[in-house]
């Protein structure tokens, strides 16, 4: 993440607000602070704001039509913070516009690693190249073909097409509806079986360790996280 | 027997109510009607100390009803000859509303009081420890890095506990109201003993973990929250009553019918008089004192198993303690994996 951002805090509670202020600054970056909704837009207008750290829960209105006005406006990385641990709230934030999110409370490493990794995302663009790599895996698109140190994994088709999403979606949250969608097709969005064994079993053959994870996170009753390089 | 366990006070009732027309018919000649009618008023007083209205309208109204059929002439029919019966139902009535509004009294308090015990007490030892340590390093200068890095580690490893404490009571509090039914989908229960174990601070866990699971387990059709939550709390159980540098040891073993899960941890045995009580709310063994924990996490535990229709106890083994949930397995996955590598 380069040095001397603009990080646009919309939160109304005064501590967690300091907190993320002194944590950003502490990385060399600048800090806006806005406390409504109202506030929020003035400073997206004026200041054009580098990323937008949002809690959903404003007391001038719900988030989710914030997002929704800050995508209409900017292309800007905008991350959830959100107390609310329902996950159809984050999930509709998710749907909404947002790219990320972290619930309450949260470690300030694990939102910086996320804001790092969302704004990757924006600055670079998709490799046109056959090869996708990621730690010691790594797939051939135009060969259909995958290798894990080197070896040779034998894939189905599904399981195939899984990886290389993920892969190409690296550490960013994809919820449950947009994988079914993306991998198996429209209609097939509330398939959470097919999800769930095809991931199981992607596991099984890319994961040393199935109770701890290391390329596929699961975020509970959301969807999943590829993580590459330790989210870095 | 686990599904009709939350209409129990009705089965009790219907029973009562059987007993009682069989002894009013047999001793009809020998009973005066004023002994009838008041031995009709005890299955409304059965009910009435759950302290729910509706129950309550319900079983006073059948007992008016069965009353004016079968006892008061003219028999066979709800008309009764005298207006003084229609007081008594009356006073029916009233006494019925009125050992409700008394029993609800009584438990609201009592829980609140319970919670406002415990809970005051959970919150406040990892609060007074967050405190307690962030006063220390505002106020000490200068400070070793190890002294820092210790009372930093401290504070971290109290606001997890006092998150988990509060997911608890959240879930708990979802658990109680009926009218939210469970989220159920399909789970992948390797996943979820992940997911619960990343709660707790890998060097507490790193080595003391031992996992052995079916490679070939199914997804299991579930409420992943609450699931996750079970496991959550039996690991917590596990990690605060052992020996610090004691394995746990987790097994998943499905059958045609169940999915057993054991968790198991060395400790010294806890007597067969509390084993039983282990799963109430608030109730904890009488060799715990010092060790923080409210009785919220494996009543939880229970309340999560009954919901899956399921079952939990705990055993003693030779060196330790063995909880074991076992879940029937109501709906299995169709078969996907036909596809060739």
């Amino acid at each position: 993440m380069k040095p001397h951002q603009l990080i646009l805090i919309v939160e109304d509670d005064e501590a967690i607000g300091k907190l993320l202020h002194l944590s950003f600054q502490q990385f060399g970056h600048k800090t806006v602070h806005a406390k409504d909704r109202k506030s929020a837009l003035r400073e997206i207008q004026t200041r054009s704001p580098d990323i937008v750290l949002l809690d959903l829960g404003l007391p001038d209105g719900d988030g989710k039509e914030l997002i929704k006005t800050i995508r209409s406006l900017l292309t800007v990385p905008i991350i959830v913070v959100s107390a609310r641990s329902e996950e159809s709230e984050i999930i509709a934030a998710l749907d909404a516009g947002a790219d990320d999110y972290v619930t309450k409370p949260f470690s300030t490493n694990e939102l910086y690693a996320r804001v790092r990794s969302t704004q990757r995302r924006f600055l670079v663009h998709q490799t046109t190249d056959s090869l996708i790599t990621c730690d010691t895996l790594q797939i051939d698109v135009e060969q259909f073909s995958a290798t894990k140190e080197g070896q040779p994994l034998k894939l189905t088709p599904t399981e195939f097409n899984l990886l290389k999403y993920m892969m190409l979606h690296r550490n960013q949250v994809l919820t449950h509806d947009k994988i079914l969608k993306e991998v198996w097709g429209v209609g097939y969005q509330s398939e959470m079986q097919y999800l769930r064994t095809y991931i199981n079993s992607l596991r099984k053959k890319i994961e040393p360790n199935p109770t701890s994870p290391t390329y596929v996170q699961t975020e509970l009753g959301i969807g999943y996280r590829f993580v590459c390089g330790k989210g870095n | 027997m686990q599904r009709f366990y939350p209409y129990r006070h009705y089965i009790i009732t219907f029973l009562l109510f059987a007993f009682i027309t069989a002894i009013s018919l047999t001793f009809r000649n020998e009973l005066e009607k004023t002994n009838i009618i008041l031995i009709h008023l005890l299955p409304v007083i059965v009910i009435a100390l759950r302290g729910n209205f509706i129950a309550t309208t319900l079983v006073t109204t059948f007992s008016v009803g069965v009353l004016a059929l079968i006892y008061i002439p003219p028999t066979l029919s709800f008309l009764v000859d005298e207006l003084i019966y229609i007081w008594s139902f009356v006073i029916f009535y009233i006494v019925g509303y009125t050992i409700t509004f008394q029993a609800r009294r009584i438990h609201h308090t009592s829980v609140k009081e319970i919670l406002y015990n415990t809970l005051s007490h959970d919150l406040k030892t990892p609060l007074s420890s967050i405190m307690g340590n962030a006063t220390f390093l505002v106020e000490t200068h200068p400070l070793d890095p190890a002294l820092r890095y210790q009372a930093l580690s401290q504070i971290i490893e109290s606001s997890r506990q006092m998150n988990r404490l509060i997911s608890t009571l959240l879930d708990s509090a979802r658990l109680q109201n009926i009218h939210t039914p469970l989220k159920k989908e399909w789970c992948d229960i390797v996943d979820l003993i992940g997911i619960a174990l990343r709660e707790f601070r890998r060097d507490v866990l790193h080595e003391r973990i031992d996992c052995r699971i079916d490679p070939d387990l199914q997804l299991f059709y579930g409420d992943s929250g609450l699931l996750t939550r079970l496991f959550v709390n039996l690991i917590d159980n596990a990690l605060k009553y052992s020996h610090k540098d004691k394995a746990i040891h987790i097994t998943i073993i499905p059958n045609n019918t169940t999915l057993k899960m054991t968790f198991c941890n060395e400790c010294p045995s806890v007597p067969p008089r509390d084993l039983e009580h282990l799963f109430e709310q608030f109730y904890r063994a009488g060799n715990t004192a010092d060790i923080s924990g409210s009785g919220v996490g494996l009543s939880i535990c229970r309340d999560i198993t009954r919901a899956h229709h399921g079952q939990i106890k705990a055993y003693n083994t030779e060196n330790g303690i063995c909880f074991e949930v076992t879940l029937p397995i109501l709906k299995r996955p169709s078969h996907l994996l036909n596809e060739v590598s």
